[in-house]
């Protein structure tokens, strides 16, 4: 008995030291890839899960929006202020936001969300875009020389194909590709802005020398067609669950 | 009579309309919100006329909708204030608790409440036709809805300023209007007049000193009231027999006491109390008026809020969900006013944008650590940046190549008042316009100041020597077509477009001579030289010391343009050359001012002597050292 008592008080002071170090480090590197996998993870959704519904004024983008998120198609004006909302497919979901068109707003609405965008839907009214080839080239111009959005996906939408008159993607995209190719040249001329704006300089699109190709940029731009009065949107369904 | 009343949020998405005529007013919608809401010009009034089509509409920022409702021009319908107040009550009561992401979600059934709201202004607006009934009436509807309450309340407040006017220029007592309530007032009159009678008589001499210390009040007021001619002054405590008429209130009191009761059409509830007070009836009754008014707001606001759990309410009342109301941004908003006028920003602009600020902000929530100066400062920089950023696509090479490929000179016209900088500008954008490959024509219309031409001639002379011909493949870049002084400069301008024309030259720069806004012959003369060569871009040269003047300037400009020309369509002001940067350090109010008249852009700046002083305007830049 004695013996064993001694046993056991010998190996105690013995055991405490051995034991000791290995399960805090254990737990201290649980603690750590746990902290790490949380950050993580957390990063991961707060950083760019956003797609941006852009374009100009009647464009349709408000109609888009209120059918992805809430499948519904009630009249729509003018946005004076963005509608964002949860678009779910499945069991994955990212924030849609809807920036209104109004150039009064849109600058400083898209500057507010272009930090997490994913994807971006440029929406585009097939009927008049040859007519306003010019705004639509300028403000999707702005978008893809932006820094923030170099990163994104890009989904150029042909809208309104219910309509007769409507353009087809194709014919769109080789209008676009012309006039992207002049705003680029005129751009490059542009004024110097009063206040040093040197931080945030916008990119020269595409290569230099060479007219100007969506396949030149650094954004993957893809061109479908769709009608939000018909409810004809899979190909942008499609788009962002792949995305997702 | 409405033709089209609907429900829609700021994000511009339908909630619920009723639409009689079935006709879309969608247009009609829109440009209201591009003219007016947009353009932070909401506070001049909730009234907007497109064609023959008038809106009024009402904004709800704790809900951020927006209620608007479209009738013909030629009705005028008074009640719609109101109606669109009792709306916004309504439809807060109903949807009011719905979580702010499913708010687009949800169906909006509204038909109902919207009939009922609509019906009782309508009344109500009929009854303030003929007020007779009002009293009686208005007893009963206390007791029904409190919408219709409220809007009595509303109703009668204005018709009460005229009333208390009238009344007291003239003494003769009650008008047809209240005939069912006069009979026991004139009873209670009467006694009361009695009453002081007899006092007088039996205490003629005390009575001036006793009772004049009460009535010091009232006397100061009335005194107040009847300015118009100088008066000997009575004495407190002083005064003779004489003054026994003048303090003597047995025939105001009933004067008093009857607008009042007009007023308030509170004299059914007020029989008791105020029959047994002779002295201070007025003053009394005004309390209980008052403190009828705020019962009736309680009770107001009792209905209005739904009774939620006493402990979350406890909660709420601590953790923020504070509504802003107008008067808790009042001290702010003066500070903010204050602030821009002393940034140069024209008084009557700034206090305009900070009306437009309150409308945006009032009813807002406010969280727990939110300031109201805050809220007021992040609002009104949000209105600043949408004023200067341009509400169009401005891109004169882009423009300049199109009609270069259209075969037709780009032809922009300057104007301004006299010593702007109009002619240095004009330099400036043509060494740019060069440098960007552009050949240009300066048509020199300035034929009244002495030297005018010359120092174009010298400029043309300076940019030729920066860009000769042999650079540019022999073209000369830039010619001045000089017709001497004292000519016609509609007529000048016109030949030079020609002589452009057939030359194949790019851009056609037309410089004006300065002009006081207030001189109509040269007003009517830019409007002439502005029809009949219709140029692509009419910029206004204004320098950015200006101040206040700025509005007038632009105003009268913008007006003279309009009315002189016989277009239908006439061409105004498109965008501003703010000159004279250089000069104002962070002062830089001038630019909200012109882009906030205009609505405007500003195209080009000018920030220095030499040709590459020439810069656009950023719009971050200028808002920042606004509010610094």
């Amino acid at each position: 008995m004695d013996n064993l008592n001694e046993n056991t008080q010998d190996k105690k002071p013995i055991k405490l030291d051995t034991i000791d170090v290995t399960p805090i480090v254990a737990a201290l590197l649980l603690g750590f890839i746990v902290v790490a996998l949380y950050v993580i993870l957390r990063r991961r959704s707060v950083g760019r899960r956003d797609f941006l519904l852009t374009g100009l004024c009647e464009a349709g983008k408000s109609a888009i929006f209120m059918q992805l998120v809430h499948d519904k198609l009630p009249d729509t004006f003018t946005s004076s202020k963005e509608n964002v909302g949860e678009y779910v497919s499945g069991h994955m979901s990212g924030r849609l936001v809807d920036i209104p068109g109004h150039y009064r707003v849109r600058d400083k609405c898209f500057d507010l969300y272009k930090r997490n965008a994913k994807g971006i839907i440029y929406v585009v009214d097939s009927v008049t875009a040859q007519k306003d080839i010019r705004d639509v080239a300028d403000s999707l111009y702005t978008i893809l020389s932006d820094s923030a959005t170099q990163p994104c996906s890009v989904l150029v939408l042909c809208n309104k194909q219910d309509q007769t008159t409507a353009k087809s993607a194709q014919v769109i995209k080789t209008l676009l590709e012309k006039e992207l190719n002049t705003v680029r040249d005129t751009r490059s001329r542009k004024l110097q802005s009063v206040g040093d704006d040197e931080v945030n300089k916008p990119i020269v699109l595409g290569k230099p020398g060479r007219d100007f190709e969506f396949t030149h940029i650094s954004q993957n731009v893809q061109f479908y067609e769709s009608s939000a009065k018909e409810k004809q949107l899979s190909h942008l369904t499609d788009w962002i669950d792949r995305m997702l | 009579m409405l033709d089209f009343v609907v429900v829609f949020t700021k994000g511009g998405v339908v909630l619920w309309n009723s639409n009689e005529s079935g006709k879309n007013y969608a247009s009609c919608i829109n440009s209201l919100i591009r003219g007016v809401i947009l353009e932070e010009r909401n506070t001049e009034s909730k009234y907007f006329e497109d064609d023959h089509l008038a809106v009024q509409f009402k904004l709800d920022n704790e809900l951020d909708v927006i209620f608007a409702a479209v009738f013909q021009k030629v009705i005028k319908l008074n009640y719609l204030d109101n109606f669109l107040a009792d709306m916004q009550v309504a439809f807060q009561e109903k949807f009011g608790g719905v979580a702010a992401t499913e708010r687009l979600g949800i169906d909006y059934e509204f038909e109902q409440e919207f009939r009922m709201v609509l019906s009782a202004a309508e009344k109500a607006s009929v009854k303030q036709g003929k007020v007779p009934k009002a009293m009686r009436s208005y007893n009963e509807s206390q007791k029904s809805k409190k919408t219709v309450a409220s809007m009595m309340q509303d109703d009668k407040k204005p018709p009460s300023v005229g009333d208390k006017r009238v009344n007291i220029q003239e003494s003769p007592p009650p008008p047809s209007k209240s005939e069912p309530m006069t009979p026991p007032r004139n009873n209670s009159d009467i006694i009361a007049e009695n009453r002081r009678k007899l006092r007088e008589k039996l205490t003629p001499t005390k009575k001036a000193t006793m009772d004049s210390k009460p009535f010091k009040a009232t006397v100061a007021a009335e005194k107040d009231r009847e300015r118009a001619g100088k008066k000997p002054r009575v004495w407190d405590l002083g005064g003779n027999s004489k003054d026994a008429v003048l303090l003597d209130r047995s025939k105001d009191a009933p004067e008093d006491q009857q607008l009042q009761t007009i007023n308030n059409e509170l004299v059914g509830t007020m029989q008791g109390s105020i029959r047994d007070l002779d002295v201070d009836s007025s003053d009394d009754s005004d309390d209980d008026s008052e403190e009828e008014e705020q019962q009736q707001q309680q009770r107001q606001l009792s209905q209005k809020k739904p009774k939620t759990g006493g402990l979350l309410s406890y909660f709420k009342g601590i953790v923020g969900a504070k509504t802003m109301t107008l008067s808790d941004l009042q001290p702010a908003l003066e500070k903010m006013r204050d602030h821009l006028i002393s940034k140069n920003v024209a008084s009557e602009i700034a206090g305009k944008l900070c009306d437009s600020v309150a409308t945006s902000l009032e009813g807002k929530q406010m969280g727990t650590f939110d300031s109201i100066a805050n809220m007021v400062k992040e609002a009104l920089t949000q209105s600043l940046v949408r004023i200067l950023s341009p509400k169009r696509r401005i891109d004169i090479i882009r423009d300049a190549l199109e009609s270069k490929r259209n075969g037709r000179p780009y032809t922009i016209i300057f104007c301004g008042v006299n010593g702007v900088g109009k002619s240095t500008n004009l330099a400036k954008i043509c060494f740019w316009l060069i440098e960007n490959d552009f050949n240009v024509l300066i048509a020199a219309c300035d034929t009244f100041r002495a030297g005018a031409v010359e120092q174009l001639r010298t400029h043309t002379r300076h940019l030729n020597a920066l860009h000769p011909a042999v650079k540019h493949n022999n073209r000369t870049m830039v010619q001045l077509y000089e017709k001497g002084y004292g000519k016609d400069a509609a007529g000048i301008a016109m030949e030079a477009i020609k002589f452009a024309n057939d030359t194949k030259i790019d851009v056609v720069l037309v410089d004006t001579a300065g002009r006081m806004q207030d001189n109509e012959p040269l007003m009517r003369s830019l409007s002439k030289l502005i029809k009949v060569n219709n140029p692509d871009l009419v910029l206004f040269v204004g320098e950015a010391l200006v101040g206040n003047e700025a509005v007038d300037q632009l105003v009268k400009f913008n007006q003279s343009l309009a009315d002189y020309s016989s277009n239908e369509n006439p061409h105004i002001i498109d965008g501003i050359v703010l000159t004279k940067f250089d000069t104002i350090d962070d002062k830089v109010g001038a630019a909200i001012s012109m882009t906030y008249i205009t609505g405007q852009p500003i195209v080009f700046v000018g920030t220095g002597q030499t040709y590459a002083d020439l810069k656009a305007i950023n719009v971050n830049a200028v808002v920042n050292s606004l509010m610094k």
